[in-house]
C-alpha cells in the first residue's frame, strides 16, 4: 500500500451544532432512500406476483415468486426427490447453492487476482514507457472478444478443468484493470510532477510519492469495472463441466427447463454481484481517501 | 483516527473474505457418496474387484438410462474400491469428443452422430475412440411434435419451419424421415438450427411449426398443445436407428481390460434394474436429472436398453453397418470430410468390454 504523508484535514470551520444538524439530515436521507427503494422493491414484487397469479404468463416463462423462493430454499436443502420419497438428496447437483456460489467466487477472486497482479505492473510499464505503444493494440484487441467466443478454445488449451475457466476469467479482467492502470498514470498532473522533481525528488521518490497515490483511484476503479467482467464471464467459463458454480447451475437449469431454479441463480448472481460491488467500493473509500481532492 | 479504524476493518474484511474463499468446494461430488444418503451408496452386487487402480474419467449426460443409474448408485465405486473414478458432465455428444480431444476424458457418452463424426476424417486424427456399449436405442425420446392439430403426417408440414439442434440424433431422425416421405429439407421445409431449451420461447412466439427433440422439452411442446406425429421409433423400423452409445478411448480400453470388464458389468446390472425394477432405477434417475421419479420412469419407455448378450450381438454385427450410414448422412450435411471404408468404422466398435460382461 502506498500511503501520501499529508491526508486531506476535514474543513474545520464547522461548529459542533451545525455538524449535528448536518448529520441528522444525512440519516434523513439515508432513511428516505431506504424507503424509495423498498417501495420499489414491493412494487416490483407485487406486480411480478399479480401477473403470476392472474395467469398472465405462464409458469414456464414466469414462474410466481413463491416457486422461485422454493427453488431457492431447495437448493440449499437436503430434499426428498419428491415428495413422499425416501431418497434424501443434498441441494441441486449434489451442492448446495451456496456451495455453488462459492465455488463461482473462488474462481472469479482467483481470475481477478491474477488480472490485478499482471494488470496493474503491466499498465504501469504501458503508460510509462514505450512498451504502450506497442501492446496497446493487442490489449485492444483482447478486451474486444466476447469470452463465448474463444472458450472452446480454452478447453482444448487447458482442459475442462477449472484451470481454462480461471483462464477466461483472467483474460476478462486482466485488460480493464491494465486500462485503467494506463489511463490512471497518463492522468497524472504535471504540475504535481514537476513540484517534487523542483524539490529533489528522484525518478523513484516521483513514483512512489506521486505516480502510484494518483493512479490508485483509476486503478481500484478499473478493478470494480473487471470484477464486473468476471460475473458476466462466469456462466460462459462454466457451461462446460461446471459444476459446482452459480453459472453452471443456471446453465444446466435452463436446458432443463426449471425456471424458478434459473431465476433464483440469477438472483444469486446479482446480489452476490451488488454485494462485492458495495465491498469493493467501500475499500476504494478507506483505501484512497484522496480521490477527487488532490 | 477514523481512516486508520476504516482501514483495518477494509484490511479485515478483505482477510475474511480470503480465508472464506480458501475453503475449497472440491468439484465433482457424487450423490452416492453423499453422508447424508449413506445407505445409498451400495455394496457392489457381485464381487468387488481390489486389485484395480485405473484412474478413469467419465464424461456422461444426463439421459435417462442405465449409465446415470450406475453413477447414482455408485457402482463403480463399490466394484473397484481402489479405482479413482471421477464423472465429468457433458451437455450434448459434441462437447464429449471435445474433452477427448483435449485429453480430459476416457469414456463417453454421446450419441450415435457423434459417434460416427469421432470416427470420420477429419475429427479420427484427434481422437481415438471406440463405441463399447449401446446404452440406448432411441424410440419414442425423441419424435416430431407439430403445432397445427390439422397437421397430420410429415408431408402436411411441406412449406413449414421445423425446429433441431443440429448434429444430433434428432437432426438426423429428422432428415432421414424428409427424405422417406420425399421432402427436400433445402426448398421444401425450412430446417432450422434450434437448441432444445430454446424451442417453448419459438413454439410459444409461433417461430416454429414442428420440433424434434427429446425430454423435457418434447413432454413441454405436446403439453402446449403439440402432437407428436413422428418418432425416432419410425425412422428404427425404417432401418435407420439412432443410439446413446459409450465409447472408450482405445488406449485406455486397451491396457484397462479388467476395469472395461467391471464396468460393462455394471451398466448390464443397470440395464437389468432398469427392465426388472424400474421404480429403483426411476430413483437413481430422478437424482441425476433432477426430475420427478414418475417422470423418469415414463421416459423409460422411449428408449430401448439391451443387456449384454444383446449387445455382443449388435455391436458385432450390425451396429458398424449403422455407422457408416449415418456418415452418409453426415456427409451431406457437411458434419464430416469423407465416409471412411465400412473396415473403419468396425475398428472403432468393440464389443469386447461387453462380451466380458455376458454371464457375469
Amino acid at each position: 500500500m502506498v500511503q501520501l504523508e499529508g491526508r486531506p484535514v476535514p474543513p474545520t470551520t464547522a461548529t459542533p451544532e451545525s455538524r449535528r444538524t448536518e448529520r441528522a439530515t444525512r440519516r434523513r436521507t439515508r432513511l428516505q432512500r431506504l424507503a424509495v427503494h423498498g417501495a420499489s422493491l414491493a412494487a416490483l414484487l407485487l406486480g411480478w406476483w399479480l401477473v403470476t397469479r392472474t395467469g398472465l404468463v405462464r409458469p414456464l416463462y414466469l414462474p410466481p415468486p413463491a416457486d422461485v423462493w422454493d427453488a431457492f430454499v431447495r437448493a440449499n436443502t437436503d430434499h426428498p426427490i419428491s415428495p413422499g420419497s425416501d431418497r434424501i438428496v443434498r441441494g441441486e447437483q449434489n451442492y448446495y447453492l451456496w456451495e455453488h456460489l462459492l465455488a463461482s467466487l473462488q474462481r472469479i477472486a482467483i481470475g481477478v487476482g491474477g488480472g490485478v497482479l499482471l494488470g496493474i505492473p503491466l499498465g504501469l510499464l504501458m503508460g510509462t514507457t514505450w512498451l504502450g505503444v506497442v501492446l496497446e493494440p493487442y490489449l485492444n484487441f483482447l478486451r474486444s472478444l466476447p469470452p463465448l467466443a474463444y472458450i472452446g478454445l480454452l478447453i482444448v488449451w487447458f482442459g475442462i478443468g477449472d484451470t481454462s475457466k480461471i483462464w477466461l476469467l483472467f483474460l476478462a479482467v486482466f485488460p480493464p484493470v491494465a486500462m485503467a492502470t494506463i489511463s490512471g498514470v497518463r492522468g497524472v498532473r504535471e504540475d504535481q510532477l514537476n513540484a517534487v522533481r523542483s524539490l529533489g525528488a528522484s525518478r523513484r521518490q516521483a513514483l512512489t510519492s506521486v505516480v502510484l497515490p494518483a493512479t490508485l483511484p483509476e486503478v481500484l476503479t478499473g478493478i470494480r469495472v473487471a470484477t464486473g467482467f468476471a460475473w458476466t464471464t462466469v456462466v460462459a467459463a462454466e457451461i462446460a463441466n461446471g459444476i459446482p458454480g452459480i453459472g453452471g447451475l443456471a446453465y444446466l437449469a435452463g436446458e432443463q427447463l426449471r425456471t424458478p431454479l434459473v431465476i433464483a441463480s440469477i438472483l444469486v448472481i446479482g446480489l452476490a454481484a451488488i454485494a462485492l460491488d458495495l465491498g469493493l467500493k467501500h475499500l476504494e473509500k478507506s483505501l484512497v481517501p484522496w480521490r477527487g481532492k488532490a | 483516527m477514523k481512516t486508520r479504524l476504516k482501514q483495518s476493518a477494509a484490511a479485515l474484511a478483505v482477510t475474511t473474505l480470503t480465508l472464506a474463499l480458501t475453503g475449497c468446494v472440491e468439484s465433482g461430488r457424487s450423490s452416492a457418496t453423499n453422508e447424508t444418503d449413506a445407505a445409498q451408496a451400495s455394496d457392489c452386487p457381485w464381487e468387488a474387484d481390489d486389485s484395480i487402480t485405473t484412474t478413469a474419467r467419465i464424461a456422461w449426460q444426463a439421459i435417462p438410462n442405465a449409465d446415470v443409474v450406475v453413477k447414482d448408485l455408485g457402482l463403480l465405486e463399490a466394484c473397484m474400491p481402489n479405482a479413482e473414478i471421477s464423472w465429468v458432465q457433458a451437455a450434448s455428444g459434441g462437447d464429449v469428443v471435445k474433452y477427448y480431444g483435449s485429453g480430459d476424458v476416457d469414456l463417453g457418452l454421446m450419441g450415435s452422430s457423434p459417434a460416427t463424426i469421432a470416427s470420420s476424417e477429419p475429427v479420427v486424427r484427434d481422437v481415438d475412440l471406440a463405441v463399447v456399449w449401446i446404452h440406448d436405442v432411441i424410440g419414442e425420446a425423441e419424435s416430431l411434435v407439430v403445432r397445427d392439430p390439422e397437421v397430420i403426417d410429415l408431408a402436411g408440414l411441406e412449406g413449414g419451419r421445423i425446429g433441431v439442434p443440429f448434429s444430433s440424433t434428432a437432426h438426423y431422425s429428422l432428415l432421414q424421415a424428409l427424405a422417406e416421405e420425399g421432402l427436400d429439407p433445402a426448398t421444401d421445409v425450412e430446417v432450422i438450427n434450434l437448441d432444445p431449451e430454446k424451442m417453448p420461447g419459438a413454439w410459444q412466439g409461433d417461430q416454429i411449426d414442428a420440433a424434434w427433440v427429446w425430454d423435457p422439452v418434447q413432454s413441454q411442446l405436446l403439453e402446449d398443445g403439440g402432437t407428436r406425429i413422428l418418432s425416432s421409433a419410425d425412422t428404427a423400423e425404417a432401418g435407420r436407428p439412432t443410439f446413446d452409445v459409450g465409447t472408450a478411448d482405445r488406449t485406455f480400453v486397451a491396457e484397462n481390460p479388467e476395469f472395461m470388464a467391471q464396468w460393462a458389468k455394471a451398466q448390464d446390472h443397470a440395464v437389468g434394474l432398469i427392465q426388472d425394477d424400474p421404480a429403483t432405477a426411476a430413483e437413481s434417475v430422478a437424482v441425476v436429472l433432477g426430475i420427478d421419479p414418475a417422470d423418469a420412469e415414463k421416459q423409460f419407455a422411449g428408449l430401448s436398453y439391451l443387456r449384454a448378450q444383446e449387445q455382443v450381438d449388435y455391436l458385432s454385427r450390425s451396429f458398424p453397418k449403422d455407422l457408416l450410414t449415418t456418415a452418409g448422412f453426415l456427409l451431406d450435411q457437411g458434419g464430416i470430410e469423407a465416409v471412411g471404408t465400412p473396415e473403419q468404422y468396425a475398428e472403432h466398435v468393440d464389443a469386447g468390454p461387453a462380451r466380458s460382461a455376458v454371464g457375469g
